[in-house]
């Protein structure tokens, strides 16, 4: 019957089409399932990039802008915030103030530093799922993930204290403990010892890895941890690493101070580590910001409208550099010039708030650093941001050393810094106080200012009101730790781990 | 409604007062010897008549010998000659086609006298008389519960679309089902002549046989068919010029002038214009921007026919339509061709000779479709041609001056510069403007040209079995591509939108959507019980994907022809050339589905619905959805035991209860994948190292969003049904809608999506339909209205809000929030001006723990707003923001009246909403010197002078924060469409063998009602803006003439 034979055609064409389980399971055409696809090598390569990736969003962070040398710099002594006044990213200026509220405060380094040790745990998880893994490119692997994680935590842990640490990504409702900053110390530490212990990464990378983070990066990182938690138990072992580093032979000053700063100082002798940007290739753009590509630092920190020398270029007015900054520099000292740029009080620009006719040098908008960038020229300067430099590798072993952690050429290295600066033979005494001195000159504008004073414990004596009524509070210790975001404090609320608020 | 009654007889009896010769009395009764109330008695060929009482008896004197004609709506005309004075019983019989009028259903056809849910239905009657060129136009005004606001007036522009409110925070859309096959990408593609019904399953009891995708609506289409008979032909033309029916009131050049100068005054400024007066009118940038009188056209042939074998219908429609703002650029306008076959084969038919397999019918529709359009932007704050015309100064021309030329070649060096046709360069603002340009030389760039083929074809079979078991199965498909050719030669309007390259690109997408039905329908009648069941089984399967190419460096001798081909190849440098293509995520959905009627004698009527959807959408741990519904009716009138009064020809109470649900969301949100361009840069070389993480955080327990809904609804006929009434209530609730869910940031990673956030919607549906005729006249009045009340429950995150909308110096705008109507606007509240620094002083807050009293505004000087402290905490700032008003009308409502009179017809539609706002934030406040609206200028200037609008300062940011002074009451009402037609004497057209021909000329939107100071209050714009107005593209007025032709 050819009735019949319709009807049987056409119900087994419906019954083909959807009683089968797997209709319904379609496949995504360009995305994978992560389970068959980090399982190799080259995979897992490419998971260990995506763990580096976030440390070029700070400067951003999702139009918070955290730039990490501002974020602690403008908390303490030697730039101011400027903008518009004091609504323009209103937060800044509650920082320096001391009186940052969770509702409005920084929140963008907080999640930026959390997808890092994300992405870091997921590498670590991925190489269990990679079958015949050289054992070299594994325990590299193991390495890098984990000192990025150790840098990413020492971040939350520096500016929050108190946070919330895992090193298996969480899962069920998403929360997890939160420890004492001591607490927190202590599991940065061991962790970050462990991948030192590994003892695989290089001291320096070859120009074709250059960026990751090195073995060098790793005992500044260590030095950094010890030398801010003050513990005595550490230190000396911090020098041993100082001293490792110096011994290498691998690094050494740049014979100009203001050539570190300059493109052609990127990756030279004197950095041990820098978060890269670029403008030439910069896929960044307002659509896309966390693309791969240059930073938008130096337009933000650059004057309002510049119209000037051709040479600078204008930005939207934050962080004026203090007349004090300036004023503090020996004439002769070199790192003057290059850290403070001094057009004058509303010479060429149109002055914004707290102005003082002074910039930083080392960072601001230089017309040639972003006009290779195809797309958004505000966000594609090609400055590398500098996170460790020799100059402090020499600074911190002549600190251990002259506060008894062990033994080496304390004057040696204070005043191959000095002498850099100065001129050859301009020397100074070894003294803490000297050390110190030489840090606050050494430093401008490059986050580490604030750490120092509170790890000297010279905050609370150093960081008090201003003779202009900008900063009106004292520093004191529970200051120490920001308060965490509110929308943090509410999405943990009635879960299985709360968040429980810093007393700010 | 009595007082129309009244009007009617007391019409009927002056007319009867005419001088006749004989008296004619009687009863009129129906078949079941029931009294008739209400048919019309009129002898023929004259105004004399009258109207039958409550008893159904009448009198008329009329004309020896004169002819008599009988009428009531629901029965078929009768006349009766009358040579004496005489007493008649007039018995008229039901009107078959009346009675037998159907509602289409998902799967089927229901009477309606038996239809228990709650479906609006538009006839192609209604469709045709407005002539509509987009389908989604066509339902505006004509049914409650539908909410249509054109999204802006430009051509082609597509509408929203919301039945019985927002339903959610996510995609709110309804789907479109056009012949059985649900239509992607809007429904653009229908010529609306084509249209036969159009049915809007509102509850959730006749929308559950759509399971997954019916939360919002479902809008079933249906094509028309041939009809037995001999061929018929149609020709319906129309031409009409648009022109826009309001301009928005701004400063001219002198008053322009003056309120710069107090600005700038009130700032501490020194005044910038020496003598404002001498500037005069200046330019009045509207009037350069619109479009008068731009041109529309209209073509629709078909051609039908059936005979007992084969059904056909075919046709043709073109439409061409140039737009208000820019159509004479030739940048805003609208052309589309459509083509249509409709036809069913009867393969065999052998009823009378067995029970089985006795018939079987093959149905082949095939639609192709192919739009070109071009668009201007609209309704945005970022510079569109509109709202550059309202932003810049009127002092400013259109064209340079010769020094302003020599001066662009010192400040724009190696710009080039854009002129008109014969070479005259235009006007640059400059930089003052920010995104504002010279909106003249805006338009005369070349625009995307955007196209589109859409091919829609089904077959389908319906095979009978056995009895009344019948087998349908059906295969459809839809097919689309769609893309745009765009070039950008060498310009200059500003600093940021300039082209010092060009560029030439090409996009091409294409959908395909296939799916595949069977289902099987039995229905038996026992007795006075009637059961009917239908069980079936769907499948659909979505996908798309596209491709973009692009090249640099356009020779100028080239712009004539912009394509790729003729911009130099530069294959070895990724800088001179781009390709990308995507593949779009596939969707499929498999479905079980089934349906049971059961009726009592058509008094007692049950139904009950389940449909069970599988969705690739959804989560791992929810594959599968059930959606049930039931719903109830009782035919009042049917009960033998009640006696209904008389007039009562039909009441019914109905019932129904739902689930439905909506799967409108991203696809793979419920699980994880990689996800690549997570770079960093590694090496001296500074390479980007390629890097790839897991694309986020799984819910493999992610589900449809479920809407249940409950419906009560009452249908009521008085007259024969000439007068007929319906009232529907439901509540709404959504739950599980979809939204990121609060986790905290620091899992490191964007939070999951999850089904936690909750909507109600609840409201009142109102219809009516009154026909009435009396001698050569008929009248139908139809109305309905509706009354909405929307909240939002719950967000589903941990703030319990989400900011949406924000305007450029204002802040946020548009906010959803838990306990409010969604969306709303977000703002201060305003308490008037503050006319001195006494009021200042007094206006104070104290504190409640220290007592301590102290001005809440103490920075304000006379002029400025008083804004009110919401919060009480004796300052204001951005958490004194509240609710200030929303979108969504409380009342949506359309009337439409239609009458004729022998050859002559009229039609008129009103159509209006009430309770909605608007916020109107046309006017940049952060750009100085931008142009003002006129009601600036009854500004404060002292005290006493306003209570309303502040003073006026440069570089004002106080007083322009958003508040209440941006929102206007958006209630409007509208004569949407009005009609006059003329038919031929038939004596005329019959001689060039044309059985029909009638001219027409209508309006649209010729007179609107409202307060609201903007171009139209019919505003939409994207989901969360819906009545913020930036500057829309308004309706326009157009007046068309036209003539449908049959043969």
């Amino acid at each position: 019957m050819k009735y019949n034979r319709t009807i049987v055609i056409l119900a087994a064409a419906a019954v083909a089409a959807s009683c089968s389980s797997d209709f319904l399971t379609v496949e995504h055409n360009s995305q994978k399932p992560i389970e068959s696809y980090f399982n190799t090598e080259a995979h897992l390569a490419e998971a260990l990039v995506a763990a580096y990736d976030p440390l070029q969003w700070f400067d951003w962070c999702a139009n918070q802008y955290n730039p990490l040398n501002i974020m602690s710099d403008i908390m303490a002594d030697q730039i101011w915030v400027g903008g518009a006044d004091r609504t323009d990213n209103a937060y800044w200026h509650l920082m320096m103030n001391y009186e940052a509220i969770p509702t409005n405060c920084m929140s963008g380094i907080w999640s930026d530093a959390y997808s890092g040790v994300k992405r870091c745990n997921d590498v670590i998880t991925y190489m269990d799922w990679t079958d015949n893994l050289p054992d070299a490119v594994a325990k590299s692997t193991e390495a890098q993930a984990r000192v990025l994680r150790a840098y990413y935590y020492t971040i939350l842990w520096k500016f929050w204290g108190n946070i919330p640490y895992y090193e298996v990504n969480l899962t069920g409702d998403f929360t997890c403990p939160q420890y004492t900053a001591d607490e927190v110390y202590a599991k940065i530490l061991a962790d970050l010892q462990g991948a030192i212990d590994l003892n695989v990464l290089p001291m320096k990378w070859d120009a074709a890895n250059t960026g990751r983070v090195s073995q060098a990066f790793a005992y500044m990182l260590f030095a950094e941890l010890t030398m801010y938690q003050n513990d005595a138990a550490k230190l000396p072992k911090a020098l041993d690493y100082m001293k490792e580093i110096i011994g290498s032979n691998q690094y050494d000053l740049l014979a100009n101070y203001g050539d570190v700063f300059k493109e052609e100082g990127e990756w030279g002798k004197e950095s041990i580590f820098e978060i890269g940007f670029k403008e030439k290739g910069a896929q960044r753009s307002w659509d896309w910001v966390r693309g791969v590509g240059g930073t938008v630092l130096p337009r933000l920190i650059s004057p309002n409208n510049w119209t000037g020398d051709g040479v600078h270029d204008g930005g939207w007015g934050f962080c004026p550099v203090r007349q004090e900054t300036l004023d503090m520099f020996d004439a002769a000292d070199t790192r003057r010039d290059a850290t403070c740029w001094n057009p004058g009080k509303e010479n060429g620009y149109s002055a914004r708030y707290q102005d003082t006719g002074i910039w930083l040098e080392k960072y601001v908008a230089y017309k040639a650093n972003n006009d290779d960038a195809e797309y958004d020229g505000d966000l594609n300067f090609n400055n590398n941001l500098r996170i460790y430099r020799y100059a402090e590798t020499l600074l911190n072993a002549a600190e251990l050393v002259q506060a008894g952690y062990g033994s080496g050429d304390a004057a040696g290295w204070l005043n191959k810094v000095h002498e850099r600066a100065l001129g050859a033979g301009n020397t100074v005494a070894l003294s803490l106080d000297n050390i110190k001195q030489e840090r606050r000159l050494e430093f401008v504008g490059e986050g580490k200012r604030y750490w120092d004073l509170i790890r000297w414990g010279d905050a609370a004596t150093t960081l008090v009101p201003d003779a202009y009524g900008y900063r009106t509070n004292t520093w004191s210790a529970s200051k120490k730790y920001l308060p965490f975001p509110q929308s943090e404090i509410d999405a943990t609320k009635g879960k299985s781990y709360e968040l429980k608020q810093n007393n700010y | 409604m009595k007082k129309i009654i009244t009007l009617i007889l007391s019409l009927g009896l002056s007319l009867a007062a005419l001088a006749q010769n004989v008296t004619l009395r009687g009863v009129v009764k129906d078949a079941g010897n029931q009294p008739v109330v209400g048919a019309f008695v009129v002898e023929q060929g004259t105004n004399n008549g009258t109207m039958s009482d409550v008893d159904g008896s009448f009198s008329l004197r009329v004309k020896k010998g004169a002819t008599v004609e009988v009428s009531c709506l629901g029965y078929e005309n009768k006349t009766v000659k009358v040579n004496n004075d005489s007493v008649l019983d007039i018995v008229l019989s039901d009107d078959s086609q009346m009675l037998e009028e159907t509602v289409v259903v998902g799967y089927g056809v229901q009477k309606k006298s038996v239809v228990t849910a709650s479906i609006a239905k538009v006839d192609a009657e209604a469709l045709g008389v407005t002539a509509p060129t987009r389908v989604d136009q066509a339902l505006k005004g004509l049914t409650a519960g539908v909410t249509v606001t054109a999204a802006s007036g430009q051509p082609g522009a597509g509408s929203r679309i919301r039945i019985r409110g927002v339903g959610t925070i996510n995609d709110s859309n309804p789907i479109y089902i056009v012949d059985g096959m649900p239509i992607s990408g809007g429904i653009d593609y229908l010529n609306p002549s084509d249209i036969e019904s159009i049915e809007v399953l509102k509850d959730a009891a006749s929308g559950a046989v759509y399971g997954t995708r019916a939360a919002n609506g479902v809008i079933l289409v249906t094509t028309k068919k041939g009809a037995k008979g001999k061929a018929r032909i149609d020709y319906n033309y129309s031409y009409g010029v648009s022109s826009p029916w309001k301009t928005r009131e701004v400063l001219n050049a002198s008053e322009y002038a003056l309120m710069i100068n107090e600005g700038l005054i009130n700032s501490g400024a020194a005044p910038r214009y020496a003598d404002p007066w001498s500037y005069g009118e200046g330019t009045d940038w509207q009037k350069e921007v619109f479009n008068y009188n731009a041109p529309q056209k209209n073509h629709e042939l078909s051609i039908s026919g059936a005979s007992e074998a084969v059904s056909y219908y075919l046709s043709l429609g073109y439409t061409d339509q140039e737009g208000i703002v820019g159509g004479n650029f030739n940048r805003s306008n609208y052309n589309r061709l459509t083509l249509r076959s409709n036809t069913s084969y009867t393969l065999w038919d052998r009823k009378s000779e067995r029970n089985y397999l006795n018939s079987m019918v093959l149905t082949n529709q095939i639609s192709y479709a192919r739009v070109s359009s071009k668009g201007v932007s609209e309704n945005s704050q970022w510079g569109s041609p509109l709202g550059s015309a309202l932003a810049l100064s009127p002092i400013l021309g259109v064209y340079a001056s010769d020094d302003d030329v020599t001066n662009y070649g010192v400040i724009y060096p190696g710009e080039t510069l854009i002129t008109d046709a014969s070479g005259k360069v235009f006007m640059i603002p400059g930089s003052s403007y920010n995104e504002m340009v010279n909106p003249i030389a805006d338009l005369s760039r070349p625009a995307n040209d955007n196209w589109s083929h859409k091919i829609v074809g089904a077959v389908s079979g319906e095979l009978q079995l056995w009895d009344n078991l019948k087998f349908h199965s059906s295969l459809s498909v839809d097919m689309s591509f769609w893309g745009n050719y765009g070039y950008t030669p060498l310009y200059y309007l500003s600093a940021n939108n300039h082209a010092t390259t060009t560029n030439v690109n090409a996009q091409y997408e294409k959908g395909l959507v296939w799916q595949l039905e069977n289902y099987l329908t039995y229905n038996k009648e026992m007795g006075r019980h009637s059961f009917s069941v239908m069980v079936g089984q769907s499948a659909l399967e979505n996908t798309s994907d596209g491709l973009y190419g692009n090249r640099y460096d356009l020779a100028e001798e080239w712009y004539d022809k912009p394509y790729i081909n003729n911009a130099p190849n530069n294959a070895d440098d990724p800088d001179k050339q781009h390709a990308s293509g995507w593949f779009n995520a596939p969707y499929r959905l498999a479905s079980y589905f089934g349906r049971a009627d059961w009726n009592y004698d058509e008094r007692y009527m049950a139904q009950v619905t389940l449909r069970r959807d599988g969705s690739s959408r959804f989560g791992s741990n929810n594959k599968w959805g059930n959606f049930p519904s039931f719903s109830l009716g009782w035919n009042i009138h049917k009960e033998p035991y009640l006696t209904l009064p008389q007039a009562i020809s039909n009441a019914k109470l109905r019932f129904s209860w739902g689930v439905n649900g909506s799967d409108a969301f991203e696809a793979f949100r419920y699980t994880v994948l990689t996800s690549d361009q997570n770079n960093y840069i590694i090496g001296a070389g500074e390479t980007t190292a390629q890097g790839v993480k897991s694309s986020g955080l799984a819910n493999p327990s992610l589900r449809w969003e479920r809407s249940v809904q409950t419906n009560l609804g009452l249908d009521f006929g008085l007259y024969q049904n000439a007068l007929t009434f319906t009232v529907d209530f439901y509540n709404k609730i959504t739950d599980g809608m979809l939204i990121q869910m609060p986790v905290p940031a620091y899992v490191g990673e964007s939070s999951p999506w999850g089904n936690s956030g909750e909507m109600l919607n609840r409201g009142v549906e109102f219809e009516f339909s009154y026909k009435f005729g009396h001698g050569n006249w008929n009248h139908r009045i139809g109305g309905n209205a509706t009354y909405l009340y929307n909240r939002l429950i719950s967000m589903g995150n941990e703030s319990g809000f989400n900011n949406y909308d924000s305007f450029q110096g204002a802040g946020a705008m548009t906010r959803g929030e838990n306990g409010h109507p969604f969306p709303f606007f977000y703002g201060l509240k305003t308490d008037g001006i503050f006319q001195n620094t006494d009021e200042i002083a007094a206006y104070t807050w104290t504190n409640p723990e220290t007592g301590v009293t102290s001005p809440i505004m103490p920075g304000a000087v006379p002029g400025d707003v008083r804004f009110v402290d919401v919060n009480n905490d004796g300052k204001i700032d951005d958490d004194d923001r509240t609710d200030i008003g929303n979108g969504m009308p409380k009342w949506t409502v359309g009337v439409n009246y239609s009458a004729n009179y022998k050859n002559l017809d009229f039609y008129m539609l009103w159509q209006g909403t009430f309770g909605n706002d608007i916020l109107d934030v046309t006017r940049r406040t952060d750009i100085s010197e931008t142009n003002m609206p006129a009601y600036m200028l009854n500004r404060w200037t002292g005290e006493g002078t306003s209570t309303k609008i502040p003073r006026f300062v440069r570089g004002d940011n106080m007083n322009w924060k958003m508040s209440d002074l941006y929102v206007q009451d958006g209630s409007y009402l509208r004569l949407k469409n009005i009609q006059l037609g003329y038919t031929l004497p038939e004596k005329l057209t019959k001689k060039a063998l044309v059985s029909s021909l009638r001219l027409y000329v209508s309006a649209e939107n010729l007179l609107t009602f409202t307060s609201y100071r903007g171009y139209d209050p019919e505003i939409s714009s994207g989901g969360t803006s819906l009545g913020v107005d930036y500057g829309v593209y308004p309706q326009a007025r157009t007046f068309l003439f036209g003539f449908n032709l049959k043969f």
